[in-house]
């Protein structure tokens, strides 16, 4: 393994897995949210990069994006973890990476779940590409989703028995929040979302809280955060 | 006498085969009234479009070198860098983005962005060149600028704005509207020399106002003078115009023209944004490298003052009917006849015999140019990507990067004749292009040139025919394999020989270490003189001349750092020749020890086919040990971007269009060197041992 048994253990993804109960899990959806800019993308990426290193299969899909900026994304954090990390082989281990991922772009910004779904039909049956985990970048909007598209979402994540991990923006002010401290337009889907994990910006650094765990009432407080610099998820 | 650089303009023209780039370029030189007939490029005249100047692209309808041509226009000197579209030839785009300071990028009106235009625009984006759009075939079946100018939003990104709007399409092409003075131009006479300018036709004002609005609003966001200025209703064109500059300038905004240049139409136009939107030569900034002994490798800002010590870049070869002709840029400084230039890789001290302007084939002697300018030097000799400074000054033009050959084959020319013809042009061809590199097989004896493709190295074999006279039987093409160690492995090696007579000795110790990027590296740690420091460049040189040929599959070897540690000398038997052998065998016995791997170019495909055969397309990659990078969906449209090893991609072209019924296109690119799989790599192995077996 590529990845290193030692780097695996003691990644902060370990934890933050454990304290969600052993990861999101086959057939449902988590939401990251957080203010515009502080490193919901970034964060994704880097699960993202812990599955592929894992030899999991990751789709990453870009709505209105474009592939060459987020393979130039993935690269960065991509170096970022390999110089902190100190990776032995990079061009194997980077090969890992490249070849468990596939990037999708729908430029047209016309998406809907059926297009997901053909689009993985094709990849499982042309490209015999069956991801382990599925992330939506530029979609859903939760101010204008409905319950009809979300429910669908969490049937394709079912059917296709593939963990989805989607983000909702946080406004600054005047977004109406539930006790939770969840914006409402993601609480009102809260029978779709399994895990929900919300990113604070502080002074010099980013917190990363879990507000919904599966069915678990209690929370674990984490003493995880994103390094400022790298966005890469490490100790606090 | 200096020129006024704020009416100088040095602009690429740069698209796609086949969206009408050698026509467009040919009506420029018309209507700046250098030429007096206009020859169509494949043309029923059997003259040619004058910036083709190559035999060989006039046959094939396409560009392939990149040569200047000079144009005055309302007052502006206009320099064309005609850039080359195909990806083949990396060097020569790269190059000629390099010393043009801005660009017009032409696209199809039927055809729109196509997958070698996000080529193309990807290399400028590189080099930070600002453009502006011209639609270009609006008189076709099927012209729509509308979604072409969709196209550059989505597919590539721009902030692109319409300057402009047809009137009449297709086979109604009459001419346009010009959103800036709201006025309908029209292109009369003969050859559309004439511009007759009437009140907007009364069918297209609702849309000329809704597009005009949409323009300002795009803007207005470069300029606070003329957002104001809406706000008032007290726009002036000038205001626009500086705002279009800006946004042009900074590279957030592409603005977008369009016309025939076929039918004549919206040429002029064009060449009016050029001298209103691209920038002058002070607006851009270049860098050189400083080589001075005080601060070597230091980069500064040229300063395209004439008054400054002079620095110019060499980028461009052609061989003239009188000898070697040099394009040159200078970016500082001046040269005037008769001035004693340096050139500063080879040191050697030049004179400016001949200084001219050019015109396509044709030339104007001129007695002095200034920063900022295009010329060209006559009967020196250089090679191309060279600087040349006053005598005073040390420093290169920042360098561009190189890629290695990634293909090979053999060349035997057929007789003595041709054999006489064929070395004078591949001396001419290795000095023009750094890519294409010509060597000697040590066990065939046969010639063997490289470079970055099947169509590069195609080429340079009909220029052999057809400039040179050299007939050339030629092999099939090669992929270039390297080698590269696997692990560090530390050596200790020892070199003794008594034949009588004075013997040979020589030890040493260190390490052989893989390295990420680069070559060759060579650190010497030697301590208290165990090897004595006149023999270090001795060993370095032993390991270097080991690397040429690896003992695995006989490649270049790649990416290895020799640290040298320790080693042992005796006062008579040491010598130079004794640590070079020592080295070369301490290569050859350690470094198969360090798991040596076989490496591979790798190849970015990016294949664009119609969704109906995307399953089609996707199979032809997965075919060729492909790494599928993503898939782009977009309208009726799939591009699938892969890392393809170059051995898998021969005669992909052929396979591509007959399994999708000829409608998808692809282009290639080199990426990099990645480890070979296995099979391959043995399969290589047992080549390489039959044929030192054989050889033995």
């Amino acid at each position: 393994m590529v990845y290193g048994k030692e780097l695996n253990k003691r990644s902060p993804l370990r934890v933050f897995e454990r304290s969600i109960h052993g990861g999101l899990g086959k057939g449902n959806i988590g939401v990251v949210t957080s203010r515009k800019g502080v490193g919901k993308t970034a964060l994704l990426i880097g699960v993202s990069l812990d599955d592929l290193l894992q030899g999991r299969k990751v789709l990453h899909v870009t709505v209105g994006g474009s592939v060459d900026n987020l393979s130039r994304f993935y690269e960065e954090i991509f170096r970022d973890l390999a110089a902190s990390s100190k990776i032995e082989d990079l061009t194997e281990t980077r090969l890992t990476m490249v070849s468990n991922r596939h990037l999708l772009a729908y430029r047209d910004g016309d998406f809907s779940v059926e297009r997901i779904r053909k689009s993985m039909n094709f990849l499982a049956e042309h490209a015999e590409f069956e991801p382990y985990a599925l992330i939506l970048d530029g979609w859903p909007d939760f101010e204008t989703v409905s319950e009809e598209d979300l429910a669908g979402l969490k049937k394709l994540a079912e059917d296709m028995q593939v963990e989805i991990w989607i983000t909702a923006l946080r406004h600054r002010e005047g977004q109406e929040r539930d006790e939770r401290d969840v914006p409402v337009e993601v609480a009102r889907h809260d029978e779709h979302l399994s895990v929900i994990v919300r990113l604070e910006p502080k002074a010099d650094h980013v917190k990363l809280r879990i507000v919904k765990d599966h069915e678990n009432e209690d929370m674990a407080d984490l003493h995880l955060e994103l390094d400022p610099k790298t966005l890469l998820l490490k100790w606090g | 006498m200096s020129t006024d650089l704020s009416k100088v303009r040095n602009i690429g023209i740069s698209a796609h085969i086949d969206s009408g780039k050698t026509t467009l370029t040919e009506r420029v030189l018309f209507y700046t009234d250098r030429i007096h007939a206009i020859h169509e490029v494949r043309g029923k005249d059997g003259v040619g479009a004058t910036m083709d100047s190559m035999e060989l692209e006039r046959e094939r309808g396409i560009t392939i070198a990149s040569a200047a041509t000079h144009v005055e226009w309302d007052g502006y000197h206009v320099n064309i860098i005609d850039t080359p579209g195909h990806v083949d030839f990396t060097i020569e785009v790269e190059r000629s983005l390099r010393v043009l300071d801005g660009a017009v990028l032409i696209l199809c009106a039927v055809a729109g962005v196509q997958s070698q235009s996000i080529t193309v625009d990807r290399q400028m984006k590189r080099y930070n060149v600002p453009r502006i759009a011209f639609v270009n075939k609006c008189d076709r079946s099927g012209a729509n600028p509308f979604r072409v100018t969709e196209g550059l939003i989505e597919k590539l990104g721009h902030n692109a704005v319409m300057m402009q709007l047809p009137i009449g399409l297709e086979a109604d092409y009459e001419g346009l509207v010009d959103l800036v003075t709201m006025k309908a131009l029209y292109f009369d006479g003969e050859n559309g020399e004439t511009i007759r300018e009437e009140d907007i036709p009364a069918s297209l004002l609702p849309t000329a106002e809704t597009r005009r609005e949409m323009m300002l609003d795009a803007v207005s966001m470069f300029s606070d003078e003329l957002m104001e200025a809406m706000i008032e209703d007290s726009v002036t064109e000038e205001m626009i115009h500086s705002a279009v500059r800006a946004g042009t300038l900074s590279r957030d905004l592409t603005p977008v023209f369009m016309g025939s240049a076929y039918k004549n139409r919206g040429v002029q136009p064009l060449l009016n944004a050029v001298l209103a939107y691209l920038p002058e030569p002070r607006e851009v900034q270049n860098e050189a490298i400083s080589l001075a002994k005080d601060n070597e490798g230091e980069t500064f800002v040229v300063s395209n003052d004439p008054e400054d010590p002079t620095i110019a870049l060499a980028f461009k070869l052609e061989d003239g009917q009188y000898g070697q002709l040099t394009y040159i840029r200078i970016y500082q400084g001046g040269m005037s006849k008769g001035d004693t230039i340096k050139n500063n890789r080879t040191g050697q001290r030049v004179k400016v015999g001949r200084l001219v302007r050019m015109h396509s084939d044709k030339m104007q002697d001129i007695d002095r140019a200034e920063a900022g300018d295009i010329v060209a030097l006559f009967g020196i000799d250089c090679a191309s990507g060279d600087t040349f400074t006053s005598l005073d000054l040390d420093a290169s033009m920042a360098s561009m990067h190189v890629p290695d050959p990634v293909i090979s084959l053999s060349v035997k020319p057929i007789d003595k004749k041709a054999q006489d013809n064929m070395s004078k042009a591949l001396g001419r061809f290795t000095r023009e292009d750094p890519t294409f590199r010509v060597s000697v097989d040590d066990e065939t004896g046969d010639t063997v040139i490289q470079g970055m493709g099947e169509l590069h190295l195609d080429v340079y074999i009909e220029r052999m025919k057809r400039e040179y006279k050299a007939e050339v039987e030629v092999s099939p093409p090669q992929v270039s394999y390297r080698e590269a160690l696997g692990k560090a492995v530390t050596f200790d090696y020892t070199h003794r020989k008594q034949t009588g007579g004075s013997g040979q000795y020589a030890k040493m110790q260190g390490i052989l270490e893989p390295l990420a990027e680069g070559e060759f590296e060579f650190v010497n740690e030697v301590r208290g003189g165990n090897i004595p420091s006149e023999f270090i460049s001795a060993v370095e040189k032993g390991f270097k001349a080991a690397l040429v040929k690896g003992p695995v599959i006989g490649a270049h070897v790649v990416g290895i750092k020799v640290v040298l540690q320790d080693g042992n000398s005796h006062a008579v038997d040491s010598s130079d020749n004794a640590f070079m052998t020592c080295a070369r065998d301490a290569f050859r016995s350690f470094y198969p020890k360090g798991g040596p791997k076989v490496l591979e170019p790798l190849m970015l495909v990016s294949v664009e086919t119609p969704r109906e055969f995307q399953g089609e397309a996707m199979g032809t990659l997965m075919q060729r040990r492909a790494i599928v990078l993503g898939t782009t969906e977009d309208a009726g449209f799939v591009r699938i971007d892969a890392e393809v090893p170059l051995s898998e991609m021969f005669g992909y072209a052929t396979v591509l269009r007959s399994v999708t019924q000829g409608k998808a296109g692809f282009t290639m690119e080199f990426k990099r060197y990645a480890p070979a799989p296995v099979a391959v790599a043995d399969e290589l192995k047992k080549e390489y041992q039959e044929k030192v077996k054989q050889g033995h």
